[in-house]
């Protein structure tokens, strides 16, 4: 309890050891033959719930960039896809299609995560001046391009199959697939509670004061020294390191990638989480997040119950989703737990 | 083909996104929001042709002439259910609202619609001309024989139709005046007496017109489903943007600037690759904002 002692104990140092002790589990399980069982009904929880705290680094990296920052950036599935690809091409043995060099997948997901950022890079570098609705133009612009030379490059990304045969280092040492699910969520719930600590000691530091200021008033931050500028490109780069450590995790949980997974519905469902929550507060954007993707499971469920198909299924799900979107921005534009004084949205 | 056929192909794409991105780009200049739910105005005006093309005994123009006001209705309905409300929050909530209403408003088309394709039944005249010389310089023909339908003819005449229209409507109305007023300065058109409220209202009316013949044309040319107009969106903006947002006359010229790039690029690209075409659009986009945010007519849209 000596760390307890010495750090005041705040949101990030309990994030810091919830994300310590989840990993301390899930390494348990993949060192020793120690298994659980599941019931069968427990399965798409925790399905969606890995799915969830993979968009949940997601949705801190865009908190930081929109949230804390004022940049709205709608092409964030971008550099979540440039992640996954770098990180599955650099990995992967005997793919199908495209290109799969093999090497070790701790530096497949290096490099995917320096991908994404310098990518992050390249459009903060040429974007950043841009007006707010402009600079939404041109990431979701990037976002499309992006997907259109995943689909059209086959020699090299695979087409619509995408890069087969990435690792999957979690399910390579536990072959109990009951396990495996549990052990996964465990290590990448982890990795997002231990981001989770980093963002909030990074946006409780005079250096996020100065991000706030920035989405505040820009002029006066700038009036006082500042080099917005700079600040906005770091933390738009951070936000797209952070999109592309999550691409990474997706590609080695996954075992593969195809640009099906990383259409413009990842960018929204993202942005709805965030908004609803409440912008500029992490745990706030975490909890949107779950409210959306539970709607899935939901839905999941419903599915099962109700004589309609599939597809008019999906159908109405996104109906609901694009009109909780227009109604939190008419009704609650901070969000759930947003504090609207702050972020400057009271009328 | 040769080029001088993907040339015609252009230059009638480049009509249907040109009246459109007519229609988005006074909706950015004077009610200064980026509307992403356009593409599905212009999905919801071929729903409106189809239906009466199909339904109706009348001939097709009666049908686009439906399809014109069902879009003008539409489109004031919405804006008066979703955009006025919040008219003072700003850009970035507009454009957010307006990307919540474009899927809420495609998956509606096609929980109603069905997800299969139709086509509309229209007659059609060809005229060859198969005499032109092939000037082959590698793979690509850069003359060639080519051919022209009656329904190009038909696409690129309504654009001229609607250039001179929105013209004269912008130079000799008093509506057409007081939109311009409300694009240069809101408050200096206020303090004049404007009922800005009234000309937002008429843009959006007069947006929604446009789309509605937009979207039938489009439709004629590629196919009426619920991603028929969203498919054009990106391009649509690109043209806007390039022609500079808010200038309908820099549309024009950036919707046939985008639509003979799209073509000629599906011309010079290997055939295993003109799904890249489309990624061209966005390239111009981003090399426009890149090198001139304000575009060939336009004000800046940079703020520092």
């Amino acid at each position: 309890m000596s760390a307890l002692d010495r750090f005041p104990p705040g949101h990030g140092d309990r994030a810091l050891i919830a994300g310590i002790v989840c990993l301390f589990i899930g390494a348990l399980f993949t060192m020793t033959p120690l298994r659980v069982q599941l019931p069968s009904a427990f399965y798409v929880f925790v399905e969606v719930g890995i799915l969830f705290v993979i968009y949940g680094v997601l949705v801190l990296g865009l908190d930081l960039q929109y949230g804390h920052t004022g940049l709205v950036n709608f092409g964030h599935v971008v550099f979540f896809a440039v992640g996954a690809y770098a990180t599955a091409m650099l990995s992967a043995q005997d793919t199908f299609t495209g290109i799969g060099l093999g090497y070790p997948w701790p530096l497949g997901l290096a490099v995917g995560v320096i991908a994404a950022a310098i990518l992050g890079a390249a459009v903060s570098l040429t974007s950043i001046r841009l007006r707010g609705d402009f600079l939404a133009i041109v990431t979701l612009a990037t976002a499309e391009i992006f997907h259109s030379l995943f689909v059209n490059f086959e020699d090299i990304f695979g087409g619509n199959v995408g890069i087969l045969g990435v690792p999957r280092p979690i399910a390579a040492v536990i072959s109990d697939s009951d396990t495996q699910l549990v052990a996964t969520l465990l290590v990448l719930g982890g990795i997002t509670f231990l981001t989770l600590a980093v963002v909030i000691r990074l946006t409780d530091a005079p250096y996020g004061r100065v991000l706030r200021a920035i989405r505040a008033d820009e002029l006066v931050t700038r009036s006082v020294g500042k080099s917005t500028i700079t600040y906005k490109m770091q933390a738009f780069v951070y936000g797209a390191a952070l999109a592309g450590l999550a691409g990474g995790m997706f590609a080695l949980y996954n075992g593969a990638v195809a640009p099906g997974f990383f259409t413009i519905q990842v960018t929204v469902t993202v942005w709805i989480g965030m908004l609803l929550g409440g912008a500029a507060n992490h745990r706030a954007v975490l909890a949107g997040l779950a409210i959306i993707m539970g709607l899935r499971l939901i839905s999941r469920f419903a599915l099962n119950v109700t004589p309609v198909a599939g597809d008019v299924f999906a159908s109405i799900r996104l109906i609901v989703v694009g009109l909780i979107l227009v109604a939190v921005i008419r009704y609650r534009p901070a969000g759930i737990w947003g504090d609207p004084q702050e972020l400057g949205v009271d009328q | 083909m040769g080029l001088l056929q993907e040339l015609i192909f252009g230059l009638v794409s480049g009509s249907y996104i040109a009246i459109a991105a007519i229609g988005f780009t006074l909706i950015y200049g004077i009610v200064n929001m980026i509307n992403f739910a356009y593409g599905e105005y212009l999905t919801m005006g071929a729903f409106i042709g189809y239906l009466a093309a199909n339904v109706l005994p009348g001939p097709f123009p009666v049908a686009v002439v439906i399809a014109m006001i069902g879009g003008g209705i539409v489109s004031i309905v919405l804006a008066r259910g979703f955009f006025s409300p919040i008219n003072h929050t700003g850009p970035v909530p507009m454009l957010l609202t307006s990307i919540g209403l474009g899927i809420a408003l495609r998956n509606a088309i096609r929980l109603f619609g069905g997800r299969s394709a139709r086509y509309f039944e229209t007659e059609t005249l060809t005229f060859r001309f198969d005499a032109v010389p092939d000037i082959s310089v590698g793979p690509v023909d850069f003359l060639g024989g080519f051919f022209i339908t009656s329904e190009h003819l038909i696409v690129i005449g309504s654009a001229m139709g609607v250039f001179t229209v929105v013209h004269l409507l912008l130079t000799r109305t008093d509506v057409g005046i007081a939109m311009r007023a409300m694009g240069d300065d809101e408050t200096l058109a206020r303090v004049r007496g404007i009922d800005t409220q009234l000309i937002r209202d008429s843009v959006w009316v007069l947006a929604g017109v446009l789309a509605g013949l937009a979207g039938v044309l489009m439709a004629v040319q590629t196919n009426v489903s619920a991603d028929t107009g969203y498919s054009h969106i990106l391009q649509i903006l690109s043209a806007a943007i390039l022609g500079g947002a808010g200038s309908p006359y820099g549309a024009i010229l950036g919707a046939y600037v985008i639509g003979l790039v799209l073509a000629v690029s599906t011309a010079f690209l290997p055939s295993s690759m003109t799904g890249l075409s489309s990624a061209m659009a966005f390239m111009i986009l981003i090399a426009v904002l890149l090198v001139k945010p304000s575009g060939i007519a336009g004000t800046e849209v940079r703020e520092a």
